[in-house]
């Protein structure tokens, strides 16, 4: 059993009479890609919110990595990295300029290069960040959140709006980063993603948690209790399809 | 400390570099401060010499009537309006304010009555109600210019005299004035409706909110900004010393390292106000309103476009206290009048003032979202 990083404890969040996360708790084991699972309206990004020390908490307990989110939210975000749900960068700035800007705000002095060569934006160093496409823009976000050498890193739907190529580049992205010992909790309406990225998954409605445990088993639980698809499943889908005559490489 | 000093210098360093990709910026912070230097200066032009344009009506057919004229029109102190004929149409000037005074020679004027041995007669000044001062000064002139003939005339002793004569070199010319008015209004563009209009947009696109995922502090992210608004600013305000000293022949009197550092702490605190108004907005809506309502009267009040001492008593009183008077009249009392940072310290004083409070409220109301 691994070391677990975070762990939330009966977390609360109301706005106004109406309760958007309602005591849930649950625990995210050092170094496994976990991931919130929910439809619109779950409380899946409030949740991330509040862990990243970006709303106020209105009951509950939040620890990472031995920090009380509370108590010291400049220190855990040090330690984590946070990709938002759609990111955006100042235009008119180069994004080896933006890598250098990020860690700055870090306290870091980077080689942007770098960080650049690793989600493949290398040759586009000095190009402005309103040339990107979404799938770039998406990947020069996972740089700049990876700047500081985080130890948790956050995504909040990571591929929405992204075409298959560029969705699944993401993937083997989000899984280098989980190979170099980064714990990653991302959210997603993906189902098909979260089978094939997360080691755990919680499935969130109305607030609060309704299944914690890996894609596998909960797949295992749900044909245990005699559920049958209605139509038996093809060996392959329409999306197998596309990937097949249009190919795994990047269009950008 | 010494990371979060470099936190500030890098974002300074990144901010001031992409002001110079951004043409629009450019544009309000350079050029549009520019056109009013040159909207303002060419009206200024020259009009520091005292004249007035005057009509004359000769009725009189007598010699010295006619060399009177002429020696009127050699004058410069009047300018002569040659193209009206009849008095009714130098009435329709004056009261269009085209035209100061008219000067009338009697019928008689200038001959000599019988039993003297010289000319005598009355000259008429005619002038509009509405300009009392103008025709006042223009009749005042008048007579001491009738004074000079008759004592060469009458040749009498002369007791008293009054001779005039130009004590201070440095006095102000009204483009003395402007400028540093438009050296304010620089500022005021530069320092409040930067950031009015950038903040709103970095919150509606999330930008200061990915910021805030970070550790940066908001008075790294003010510092660095009040660091990149100083050295645009100092572009924009040399440019415009280079063309006031070169094409409106404004005379510095002061001292340039003195007038800089006190431009560096006008840009500060006048930044202030738009960090605060921006960085408390959610979205434009709430920013533009709010900036207007703040900027324009201060703009008019603080002296930028006419000088304060036109303005009632009561006014002065109260202008006397905003945040950009200080800034101007510190600015006019270094460029033009030669004072020393030392003799500017009330200025100072009251721009330090302002800096604490505005930058208190700055703090306090701004939201990363």
């Amino acid at each position: 059993m691994s070391k677990v990083i975070l762990s939330v404890k009966k977390l609360r969040k109301v706005y106004d009479d109406k309760v958007a996360v309602d005591d849930i708790s649950f625990e995210v084991k050092k170094g496994e890609i976990f991931g919130i699972l929910g439809p619109n309206g779950a409380g899946k990004t409030t949740t991330l919110e509040m862990i990243e020390s970006l709303r106020p908490i209105d009951g509950g307990e939040i620890i990472i990595d031995g920090l009380n989110v509370a108590d010291k939210p400049d220190e855990v975000k040090k330690i984590i990295g946070v990709q938002p749900q759609t990111p955006a960068f100042q235009d008119k700035q180069k994004i080896s300029e933006i890598v250098e800007m990020f860690a700055a705000a870090y306290g870091e002095r980077v080689n942007p290069k770098k960080f650049l060569d690793e989600v493949q934006l290398g040759e586009k160093a000095n190009s402005f960040a309103e040339k990107l496409s979404g799938g770039q823009r998406q990947r020069l976000s996972i740089a700049v959140a990876l700047v500081h050498s985080p130890k948790v890193f956050f995504l909040d739907e990571p591929t929405t709006g992204l075409d298959p190529q560029a969705r699944r580049n993401l993937w083997d992205l989000i899984g280098n980063v989980r190979d170099k010992g980064v714990t990653v909790i991302m959210t997603t309406h993906y189902m098909e993603e979260a089978e094939v990225l997360c080691d755990r998954v919680a499935i969130m409605d109305n607030g609060k948690i309704v299944a914690l445990d890996t894609p596998k088993n909960l797949v295992k639980q749900l044909l245990g209790r005699g559920f049958k698809k209605k139509q038996i499943v093809e060996q392959a889908d329409l999306e197998d399809v596309f990937i097949d005559l249009t190919g795994k490489a990047l269009r950008e | 400390m010494h990371k979060q000093i470099m936190t500030v210098l890098v974002f300074t360093k990144l901010q001031t570099r992409r002001f110079f990709r951004d043409r629009l910026a450019q544009f309000f912070a350079i050029l549009f401060p520019l056109i009013f230097l040159f909207v303002f200066g060419g009206l200024n032009s020259g009009s520091n010499n005292l004249s007035f344009k005057v009509a004359i009506f000769n009725d009189s057919n007598s010699v010295f009537s006619k060399q009177f004229v002429k020696q009127i029109e050699a004058n410069s102190v009047f300018k002569v309006n040659k193209t009206l004929t009849s008095q009714s149409a130098a009435q329709d000037k004056m009261d269009k304010n085209q035209l100061d005074g008219m000067i009338i020679l009697p019928k008689n004027f200038g001959e000599v009555a019988p039993g003297q041995t010289t000319p005598s007669g009355q000259i008429q000044v005619l002038y509009d109600h509405t300009s009392s001062n103008t025709g006042q000064t223009l009749t005042t002139i008048l007579d001491s210019y009738v004074k000079q003939i008759n004592s060469k005339l009458a040749s009498a002793p002369q007791p008293f005299s009054v001779a005039g004569k130009e004590l201070n070199s440095k006095s102000l010319t009204a483009f003395d004035y402007t400028f540093a008015g438009l050296l304010g209004f620089t500022i005021v563009g530069l320092g409040i409706f930067g950031p009015v209009n950038v903040f709103p947009e970095l919150k509606k696109q999330g930008i200061l909110r990915r910021l805030h995922t970070t550790p940066l502090r908001v008075w790294q992210y003010f510092m660095a900004t009040m660091f990149s608004q100083a050295a645009t600013g100092s572009i924009s305000i040399g440019i415009q010393f280079i063309v006031a000293i070169t094409i409106f022949h404004l005379k510095v009197d002061g001292n340039y390292l003195a007038i800089i550092a006190f431009t560096v702490l006008s840009i500060f605190m006048i930044l202030g106000i738009g960090l605060a108004i921006g960085g408390w907005a959610k979205n434009e809506r709430q920013a533009a309103p709010l900036s207007n309502i703040i900027v324009f009267p201060m703009l008019f009040l603080s002296g930028t476009f006419f000088p304060r001492f036109l303005m009632p008593h009561w006014l002065q009183t109260i202008s006397d206290y905003l945040p950009l008077t200080p800034v101007i009249d510190g600015l006019r009392l270094l460029i033009t009048e030669g004072k020393s940072l030392a003799q500017v310290g009330p200025e100072i004083g009251l721009i330090l003032i302002w800096f604490v409070v505005i930058y208190a409220i700055a703090f306090r109301v701004f939201k990363w979202e």
